[in-house]
């Protein structure tokens, strides 16, 4: 069995050298990772003048081009082969932000692999980058009512985020808009991705390639989950939370804002809810408060609290909800993070009455909007069928 | 730690390592996979280790009174504690929101429900798993099929041996524990069998399934309104395979590392998609929990000892249960409902003795129709295992009615789907075939092959891991 083992340690290490080096920069901050990073990255400069790692990648773009993967990224780079470079800084190559980032594995030492926003990001001067951090968020926000949808032309709405996104509301949003000839629904998630690391899952490549030719109307966003965790930036460990850390943080929401804000769409960032872990919501609080301070300095952008519909009076995580009718759900999901779907529920019945506003009568007036709601203490709430219900809390 | 990630390929090693290094030492070795255990646990919450710990404690504690027990009643008071205090550790942790849930949505027909503000606990990681392990290590001893005197170390590691500890297979105290009393030989293991497990289960777990969950069955099931027909018949039949390969995928890897360490593990699944009939399907889907059920639930309500009945009454009562047991929604009960009424069919089917119906059903052509009948029948059961809602699973079968085009039918997925699906009529002496063939090469080749095979699984798999769907049971 000793032998075995050994073949196939040598072979393994030999074929996924690239592999081991990206799975050590995607670790999360801590001693494997400060141990892992600089020996994966030693044996894959050793391993590297073979020439596996380049059948490796040429492999996964020709699985890319027959339609093997769903990786948005890997598809447009399959269909738009780059002119790119084995080794970073090698003669010919025109470096940018996003072959840097989707090639973590070329990293040597602590955090090399981390992009240069300044030379290369066009959003780096976004709003709201650099203003100090507000203070608490504001507990109800108003949407700005859409005007009607024009007949024949669907709103292209477009759902991006983590799984804060993925699980629950997506789904929620997509179920009841789905007879819906005035909306057309566009997903642009992924779970288990944020912000915080885009060399672990870089939005800024991932988020145009996920949209291709789609003009959105309406991005919904929601995002963050993730992000409550340190990073390396140009070799120096930023622990989470700390100023350097909220500083880098701060860009990269402005810089992912912008992206989105890209052909005049408008924007509602939906806050993240409270959590049932206490250290873990205040990490989720002082995350809202950055994303908040951010998008706010936006005219394009809502930042859209879901605390009046999921949240205790306090505004603090509740589990169940009774509603008018007398019936009770249960809105969080099992692992007190993510929503359910009925939890989702309470916050895509306002959306959508905020995405598709009813037309205007027969005297012209339009009726109110259908995301006034947002505003309310205690929010009417329309979950599936029983239109008529409201929270109770 | 799921199985397929560095860190446990990581994991894995240093343990396979350490542990034939003590293999002469036998309580050392023991000691070291304890350890070893509690430390894959912990890799997922550390805070619920004293929980693991308690309940092995205490059913090795347990077990020990029931066997020092002279009396039958002694035995038996012993026995219904211990089995208590696991279903109500179960309860508590599994059931607590659904039944809260449940009552409060009852309370609310009638009269305005109070104004609670409740958590339900946390699922600890596998709850299910280890909770039945302990239920098995008390019953064996009351039963006497565990013929030594339990040992609290081999009663620990038992119910925490860290490849069955997350999603079994359920093992029987009686068949393990004897394996922990014999010194391991690192000659008598099959490496090759090991390691085609492995590799296999890693294919079908990180290409098969990971691919037909990501690009068939989740768009399906979370807006199924969108979708005609074809797409909601093939993500029916792909929900069918994904689950299969999944599951079954995750207890080839466990079954494979177990080999490795020394240790054997009942097969879990015997490719339960060729089944003929209700009976049959559950001799082969997840044999380690439908056998577990058959002895520790159907056989002491009566089985089919007490007229026909009470049998089927005693085979709903199981599934019903066993779909309970699989999670907290009314769409698992639903489930469990189906198969048990499946089963009570079947039983009524098979008694009717008419002669040209017997000569009938033992043609070939009868076999087939019925694979594909029962095939469709537990397409039905899945489509409610899946769905996160009765609403849902409504839907799915409704637009099954639905004229569309097959929008998500690519290659890829096309694929994969007939991989999941016919690769169980794969004779079995292919893989015996192969392992024999495997066995003449020299060592290092075989291990240089291995690689390849994990590293094309590495390439060919979609990105990120999607946990292992039992997890969550």
């Amino acid at each position: 069995m000793a032998l075995v083992i050994v073949g196939f340690l040598v072979v393994i290490v030999l074929l996924e050298s690239d592999g081991l080096a990206s799975w050590a920069n995607h670790l999360e901050i801590g001693p494997l990772r400060t141990v892992a990073v600089p020996v994966t990255a030693a044996v894959q400069k050793t391993l590297h003048p073979l020439g596996v790692a380049a059948i490796r990648d040429r492999a996964l773009e020709a699985l890319a081009r027959v339609g093997w993967t769903d990786d948005a990224a890997l598809l447009a780079k399959a269909a738009n082969p780059p002119h790119t470079c084995d080794l970073p800084g090698a003669s010919g190559c025109a470096p940018s932000a996003a072959s840097n980032i989707s090639n973590p594995a070329f990293t040597t030492g602590s955090g090399a692999n981390t992009p240069d926003h300044s030379a290369h990001n066009p959003f780096l001067n976004a709003p709201g980058a650099r203003t100090p951090l507000l203070g608490d968020v504001p507990r109800t926000t108003v949407l700005a009512p859409m005007p009607p949808v024009e007949p024949g032309k669907p709103r292209v709405v477009v759902l991006t985020g983590d799984s804060m996104m993925a699980v629950g509301l997506s789904a929620e949003l997509m179920r009841e808009a789905a007879g819906d000839k005035n909306l057309r629904i566009v997903k642009a998630f992924r779970s288990g991705t944020g912000l915080a690391r885009p060399e672990v899952f870089n939005w800024m490549d991932e988020y145009p390639a996920m949209l291709g030719e789609v003009k959105p109307d309406v991005v919904i966003v929601a995002i963050g989950a993730n992000d409550g965790q340190g990073f390396v930036v140009d070799g120096k460990v930023l622990p989470y939370g700390s100023e350097e850390w909220r500083k880098v943080y701060q860009e990269r929401i402005a810089e992912f804002l912008a992206m989105v804000e890209e052909g005049g769409p408008r924007v509602v960032w939906v806050g993240l809810p409270p959590m049932r872990g206490h250290i873990y919501d205040e990490k989720i609080t002082d995350l809202n408060r950055i994303t908040y301070t951010v998008v706010s300095q936006s005219p394009q952008a809502t930042w859209w609290n879901p605390v009046p519909y999921v949240g205790d009076d306090a505004g603090k995580y509740r589990e169940y909800v009774t509603l008018d009718g007398g019936q009770t759900i249960k809105i969080r999901s099992s692992d007190g993070i993510h929503l359910s779907d009925e939890g989702a529920g309470l916050l895509t019945s306002v959306l959508l009455k905020w995405l598709d506003p009813p037309a205007p009568t027969a005297n012209g007036a339009v009726a109110a909007p259908a995301a006034a709601p947002a505003v309310q203490a205690r929010p009417a709430v329309k979950h599936k069928k029983h239109a008529s219900r409201k929270a109770k809390g | 730690m799921l199985f397929p990630t560095v860190e446990y390929a990581l994991f894995f090693l240093v343990v396979l390592a350490v542990a034939w290094s003590l293999y002469r030492f036998p309580t050392a070795h023991k000691s070291f996979l304890l350890l070893a255990s509690y430390i894959f646990y912990g890799f997922w919450n550390w805070a619920y280790i004293p929980l693991l710990f308690g309940i092995s404690l205490f059913s090795g504690l347990v077990a020990q009174r029931i066997q020092r027990s002279q009396t039958i009643s002694a035995r038996k008071c012993w026995l219904a504690a211990g089995v208590t205090v696991c279903l109500a550790t179960l309860g508590y942790y599994k059931y607590t929101g659904f039944l809260l849930t449940t009552l409060l949505q009852v309370w609310g027909r009638f009269a305005p429900p109070p104004h609670i503000q409740v958590y339900s606990p946390l699922l600890p990681l596998g709850i299910s798993f280890f909770i039945f392990h302990a239920i098995s290590l008390l019953c064996d001893c009351y039963r006497g099929k565990v013929r030594e005197p339990v040992n609290l170390g081999d009663a620990l590691l038992y119910v925490a041996f860290f490849p069955q500890l997350i999603a079994g297979p359920i093992l029987r105290a009686s068949r393990f524990l004897p394996q922990l009393a014999i010194r391991r030989n690192p000659n008598s293991i099959r490496v090759n069998r090991a390691f085609l497990l492995i590799v296999g289960g890693l294919f079908k777990k990180v290409v098969i399934s990971n691919m037909l969950a990501t690009r068939l069955v989740e768009p399906v099931f979370a807006v199924p309104q969108s979708f005609g027909a074809w797409d909601t018949l093939l993500a029916v039949y792909g929900y069918a395979a994904q689950i299969y390969c999944d599951f079954s995928g995750y207890t080839d890897i466990a079954i494979g590392c177990a080999l490795l360490l020394g240790y054997r593990f009942p097969r879990n699944f015997n490719a339960p998609y060729t089944a003929t009939d209700p009976q049959d399907f559950w001799r082969r889907w997840h044999i380690s929990l439908s056998s577990w059920l058959r002895d520790y639930l159907y056989f002491p309500l009566g089985g089919s000892r007490k007229g026909k009945l009470r049998t089927y009454i005693n085979l709903m009562v199981t599934m019903l249960l066993g779909g309970l047991w699989h999670g907290a929604a009314w769409t698992f009960v639903a489930w469990g409902g189906l198969h048990g009424f499946y089963l009570v069919v079947h039983r009524l089917w098979s008694r009717i003795g008419w002669r040209p119906l017997v000569r009938w059903r033992a043609t070939t052509a009868w076999r087939w129709a019925s694979r594909i009948l029962l095939f469709h029948a537990v397409c039905a059961g899945w489509v409610f295992f899946r769905a996160s809602s009765f609403a849902t699973a409504y839907t799915v079968f409704g637009r099954l009615t639905v004229p569309g085009t097959a929008t998500l039918a690519t290659g890829p997925v096309l694929i994969v789907l007939f991989l999941g699906l016919a690769g169980q009529y794969m004779p079995p002496r292919w893989r015996n075939g192969f392992e024999i063939e495997l066995g003449r090469w020299p060592a290092l080749a075989r291990g240089a092959v291995l690689a390849v095979a994990i590293a094309t699984i590495e390439i060919l798999g979609p990105t990120g891991v999607a946990p292992f769907i039992y997890f969550q049971f």
